[in-house]
């Protein structure tokens, strides 16, 4: 047997000459499929492109015959109106406000808690896990209305009421995402050697120092994963923010989007160009992680 | 039962410049046992694959009866495979696994009762028939996978080192049991392994390939008593040979082996000056057996040697006895009963018969 | 390396030693500080709302009388709740059959491919938009307007394809027929034609006169004043025109100045015996003329592909029923009618979540044991057998991973109907989760029923996970 080439590979490709059906046809097909998915992205793209005075009177296909059409006119826009209360700029602003600090703290308090659950020494870690994880399949519209309550009783005990605040968002979605984020980091910490601590300790290094500059950078690859899954989510996410933020002045790109739908004028061009900029972060977080991504939509099965 | 014939068979993969399998020739009679041996990655599996057809040619001819099969499918060449892994179907009892050939085949039900439960028979595995492969120890599932072989009743069978995964003593047992099988069935087998002491002990034939080249085809006997070359009577016969690099002194006429740098007398016989004299070399690669050293003083032809004792291996009966004379390391096998220590200067002696003489580049032997 | 035996804190094993409350506590307070606010997050969020959201459920709308389960009757009582069941029974029975499958139909041709990667970016990409997005997305693609919805707009060229719009097209959806567009000596006759009420020989003329028709229409197609006809010796001419004027608007019987002819209008001759004699078209005046006409009695015929209506475009993202629903009553057809925006809907959500499965299928795929294949090839299997009673089965498991994350997912839909549903669709298409938010959010808030609504799904989806999740384990 030859080691230069993986035997899986030359399988693979033994068994493809046998294929009755033709490799062309195949990639023909699957080509066509390729567009087929494509065309919704695209048509986004392409309305966001034209003058709003086209919408409606010829469809975003006549683009690639008449490619003059197309113009950055729409987005000029909305950079001219800056970060204007209700603009797409602010509601990008604001999903940032809300995402950035709830990945951060999923993935910080999920990997201290997965520290405590595969390195601590006390009894009863795996029954902790386990019903953490149980967590995960609770819905989380059955929260909704009880955390509502419990924000405002929060707000006349100590004059803080999270309700219709960022904050208040960010608790609902970090607390959301603690089951699956400690699921994934347990997981991966117990792959990691325990010696690597052992040797750790015996250099005098307490338990924070351990887990902040021994255990933390070994993980960063599973952190990472989660970070990407976590991001996507609480980015793309419409129900927590319009129950926590619906009345708001500020509000995140979904909200924005959303009523956008709802008001009687077809603003097509915000709408279309809105899209492409929430779609635009995530996909950037996307292509340059996406073998984390992989990773992640593979342990996230449950989510 | 068919003959296989392998004729010329090279396999070239894309993208390398080594020949996997280098022109392999291979006539294997109808109802015969043979093993193709060599080390890992000699080109043993290929060619194994390459007759079940998993793998194509790059060139030459395999031939299963008299049928040319390179261009038809694994399931048109009526040979079954077992493999390393057992590559059992997991969904699937014991039952469905071995009669699956069959149903494919539409054979009637009856009929496929009948075949499954003789082999089961055979196999020792009526009472698994129900269960999943999963619910089976490694033996058990080795014998689904020639169960899975039997029933098919092919024209060959191609074993891919079936006992590999087995551990030692269920390999002993096993390997019998093939053997008992295959004197019951008078099925052509070929088999596949890395194991010198499976090939010897269940073989009618043995193969040795090298490096995808066929080094010597022949019976057990054939392979021990007059390796080919230097490759084969190194890879036969464990503990394996013992070569020597000697001097050859061809001054006056006369033909003598001079050991460079160690304490051994060699005092050829006329048949051997001959061939030495025919192969014009000015060194030759001396090889005895470790089995064939005897501890004690010899006169006359053969070979004397004198070396003192490393390493002794005590094995119950004999004992592997590591030996220095001079530069050179060897083994002798001695009996258990002899008294040495570490360090003792021993006589040695091999016959002129157990002397193997190889052409020091090509490794040729000579004899 | 020589072992070192270190004492300290968490090192030595504390099993070993006598168990007191405090050096227990003493030794693992930092570890037990490490899991404290995660514990405490998930009490605060998840588990007390669990709790309360079940009290909630129990209680009536004030939240201070216990009212046991008369929220859950109210709840299957109430027709906008369980159409809401019902939309949500129509994805579970739809969506995850065919998601699965097109996953699965995606990761095994792409093992073939050598643009594999390419590939499967671009089709797992849809799951980083947000559904909000690709809901905005779909919803133009589905739009009724051909000038708008890319589905439509290919209808459209199907359906003027096969039955080209005339000149002078109907509105079927008012209930024009070409009947109804006659006005002077002009009848409805089979097959939508029309056909004029006098008989004409050669050498005669006949007025056709015709109402009801657009000035768009006109303006395109260029009519002009029309002119009266002459007579052709042994031939037959005439003049076909609309039939109404602004200004003499009660004159139904001649030709005023400000009225038009009705050109490019397909006319035939028609025989007493029925037979088409010969066929002409009309010009922008309205004028034709058919020449050397043999000696007999006819009619005038207005074809009827000239009146053939213009495609009226498929509401997608409406609720018409794709079940026929239409004779029952109204609780009866909000239960076993399917509207057609769910469709819609189900084929946006299948392209947002068909690449979650082309991945774990791949995954699947690509974890099989080849030999098991190459075996069932030896054993006879051809392509088609291998997959069918080799690689599906193997696959069982994480089909059924696959399938069954997506129950779950689309037991929760929520943000493609809010989405892509316009107004009128709302209601008929409203899932469990829309009316949890509807009841406990929006309008007159009703906590209890909505509570209870919460407390269903929760109960419909926990035993599946939980399922699924051992599944995954195993």
């Amino acid at each position: 047997m030859s080691k230069e080439t993986p035997v899986k590979e030359r399988r693979s490709a033994a068994l493809a000459k046998r294929l009755h059906v033709p490799k062309f046809a195949m990639n023909v097909v699957l080509g066509l499929v390729a567009i087929f998915w494509l065309v919704p992205t695209i048509s986004l793209l392409v309305i966001s492109l034209r003058p709003e005075s086209l919408f409606g009177q010829s469809g975003w296909w006549k683009v690639f015959t008449a490619p003059s059409e197309l113009t950055l006119h729409n987005y000029a826009t909305i950079f001219s109106q800056g970060f204007t209360t209700g603009g797409v700029l602010d509601s990008l602003v604001t999903s940032l406000e809300i995402t950035i600090p709830a990945t951060i703290l999923v993935a910080l308090i999920s990997s201290l808690a997965a520290y405590s659950l595969v390195f601590g020494f006390w009894r009863g870690r795996d029954m902790i896990f386990l019903v953490i994880v149980g967590l995960m399949v609770v819905p989380l519209q059955v929260a909704l209305i009880p955390v509502v309550q419990f924000y405002r009783e929060l707000g006349n005990l100590f004059g803080l009421n999270p309700y219709g605040t960022i904050p208040g968002v960010i608790i609902f979605h970090v607390a959301f995402g603690l089951p699956f984020g400690i699921f994934l980091m347990r997981n991966f910490l117990s792959g990691i050697p325990k010696d690597l601590l052992e040797a750790g300790r015996i250099e005098g290094a307490g338990e924070w120092k351990i887990f902040y500059r021994i255990v933390l950078p070994l993980a960063l690859p599973a952190i990472a994963s989660l970070a990407i899954f976590q991001f996507i989510w609480v980015w793309n996410d419409l129900l927590v923010a319009l129950v926590f933020l619906g009345g708001n002045v500020h509000t995140p790109l979904t909200i924005f989007l959303y009523d956008q739908t709802r008001s009687l004028a077809a603003n097509y061009w915000i709408v279309s160009t809105g899209a492409v900029v929430s779609i635009f972060v995530p996909l950037v977080v996307f292509f340059s992680f996406q073998r984390y991504f992989v990773r992640g939509v593979l342990a996230g099965a449950v989510k | 039962m068919s003959s296989v014939t392998l004729k010329e068979l090279t396999k070239q993969y894309a993208g390398n410049a080594a020949l996997s399998l280098d022109s392999v020739s291979l006539d294997v009679a109808h109802g015969e046992f043979i093993c193709l041996v060599g080390p890992s990655g000699c080109g043993k599996t290929t060619a194994l694959r390459m007759i079940a057809g998993l793998e194509s040619v790059t060139s030459g001819e395999i031939e299963i009866g008299d049928r040319v099969v390179n261009d038809l499918a694994p399931r048109d060449r009526d040979i079954a495979l077992v493999f390393q892994s057992y590559a059992l179907y997991p969904h699937m009892t014991v039952f469905d696994n071995m009669s699956f050939g069959l149903k494919l085949r539409k054979v009637p039900k009856e009929e496929i009762n009948v075949a499954v439960t003789d082999a089961a028979r055979i196999l020792d595995l009526e009472q698994y028939l129900d269960r999943k492969p999963a619910q089976l120890s490694g033996g058990q599932r080795q014998r689904v996978a020639l169960g899975r072989a039997i029933v098919r009743n092919p024209a060959a069978f191609l074993m891919d080192e079936p006992l590999s995964n087995l551990d030692a003593k269920l390999r002993v047992q096993t390997r019998a049991e093939i053997a008992r099988l295959h004197h019951r069935l008078g099925a052509t087998m070929i088999y596949v392994t890395h194991d010198q002491v499976e090939a010897m002990t269940m073989a009618d034939r043995i193969a040795v390939i090298n490096l995808g080249k066929l080094e010597q085809v022949g019976s057990p006997r054939e392979l021990y008593d007059r390796p080919a070359n230097q490759f084969v009577a190194g890879f036969i016969g464990s503990p394996s040979m013992n070569f020597v690099p000697m001097h050859v002194d061809s001054t006056d006429g006369d033909v003598r082996l001079v050991s460079s740098g160690g304490d051994l007398d060699i005092t050829l016989n006329e048949n051997e000056k001959a061939m030495i004299r025919r192969a014009g070399v000015g060194d030759v690669v001396l090889g005895v057996r470790p089995e064939h050293i005897d501890h004690q003083a010899r006169t006359g032809l053969g070979m004397q040697l004198r070396a003192s004792v490393d390493v002794i291996e005590f094995l119950g009966n004999d004992e592997h006895v590591h030996l220095t004379s001079g530069s050179h390391e060897l083994v002798a096998i001695v009996d258990a009963r002899t008294p040495l220590t570490i360090g003792d200067s021993l006589t040695l002696s091999a016959s002129s018969e157990a002397i193997h003489l190889f052409h020091p580049e090509s490794g040729v032997s000579l004899k | 390396m020589t072992s070192i035996t270190v004492e300290g804190p968490s090192v030595v094993a504390p099993r070993s030693r006598p168990s007191s409350p405090r050096g227990w506590l003493r030794r693992n307070w930092v570890s037990l500080a490490f899991l404290a606010p995660g514990v405490i997050w998930l009490l605060a969020i998840v588990v007390y709302p669990t709790i309360a959201t079940i009290r909630f459920s129990l209680y009536d709308e004030t939240a201070t009388k216990f009212v046991g389960l008369h929220n859950f009757a109210s709840v299957f009582s109430t027709t906008a709740i369980l159409t809401a069941f019902k939309n949500n029974i129509v994805w579970v029975l739809v969506f995850p059959f065919f998601v699965t499958f097109i996953g699965l139909v995606v990761a095994v041709l792409t093992e073939r491919i050598r643009w594999a990667t390419a590939f499967k970016a671009i089709i797992v990409m849809p799951i980083v938009f947000s559904t909000t997005a690709s809901a905005l997305v779909w919803r133009t693609i589905f739009d009724l307007d051909p000038h708008v919805g890319v589905v439509n707009a290919l209808e459209q060229t199907v359906s003027d394809w096969l039955r080209t719009p005339g000149a002078y097209p109907l509105n079927t959806a008012i209930g024009q027929t070409a009947a109804t567009l006659a006005s002077f000596n002009a009848t409805g006759a089979t097959g939508g034609t029309l056909v004029s009420k006098s008989v004409v020989h050669p050498g005669g003329t006949v007025m056709m006169g015709l109402t009801r028709i657009s000035a768009v229409t006109l303006q395109t197609l260029g009519a002009t004043t029309p002119i009266a006809p002459q007579k052709i010796a042994g031939g037959i001419s005439g003049l076909v025109w609309n039939d109404f004027s602004p200004s003499q608007t009660s004159n139904t019987t001649t030709i005023v100045s400000d009225e038009h002819g009705l050109p490019n209008l397909r006319l035939s001759l028609v025989s007493s015996t029925g037979s088409t004699v010969a066929s002409t078209v009309t010009n922008s005046s309205g004028d034709f003329s058919f020449s050397h006409v043999p000696a007999g009695s006819y009619h005038v015929q207005i074809q009827a592909s000239n009146f053939q209506n213009a495609f009226e475009g498929t509401f997608w993202l409406g609720s018409q029923s794709i079940t026929p629903t239409s004779g029952l009553n109204q609780t009866a057809q909000s239960l076993l009618s399917v509207p057609l925006i769910d469709l819609a809907m189900i084929i946006s959500y299948i392209w947002i979540w068909a690449g979650f499965a082309m991945v774990l299928i791949g995954a699947g795929l690509a974890a099989l044991n080849r030999e098991v294949l190459e075996a069932a090839e030896i054993d006879g299997a051809t392509e088609w057998q291998k997959f069918r009673r080799v690689t599906i089965p193997m696959l069982a498991p994480v089909l059924t991973v696959v399938f069954v994350t997506m129950v779950i997912n689309v037991l929760k839909v929520f943000d493609i109907i809010l989405n892509m549903a316009p107004g009128s669709s709302q209601g008929p298409a409203t899932t469990l989760a829309l009316s949890i938010y509807n009841d406990g959010f929006t309008g007159g808030i009703h906590s209890g029923i909505a509570s209870a609504i919460a407390v269903i799904l929760f109960l419909l989806v926990v035993p599946i996970m939980l399922w699924n999740l051992k599944k995954i384990k195993g």
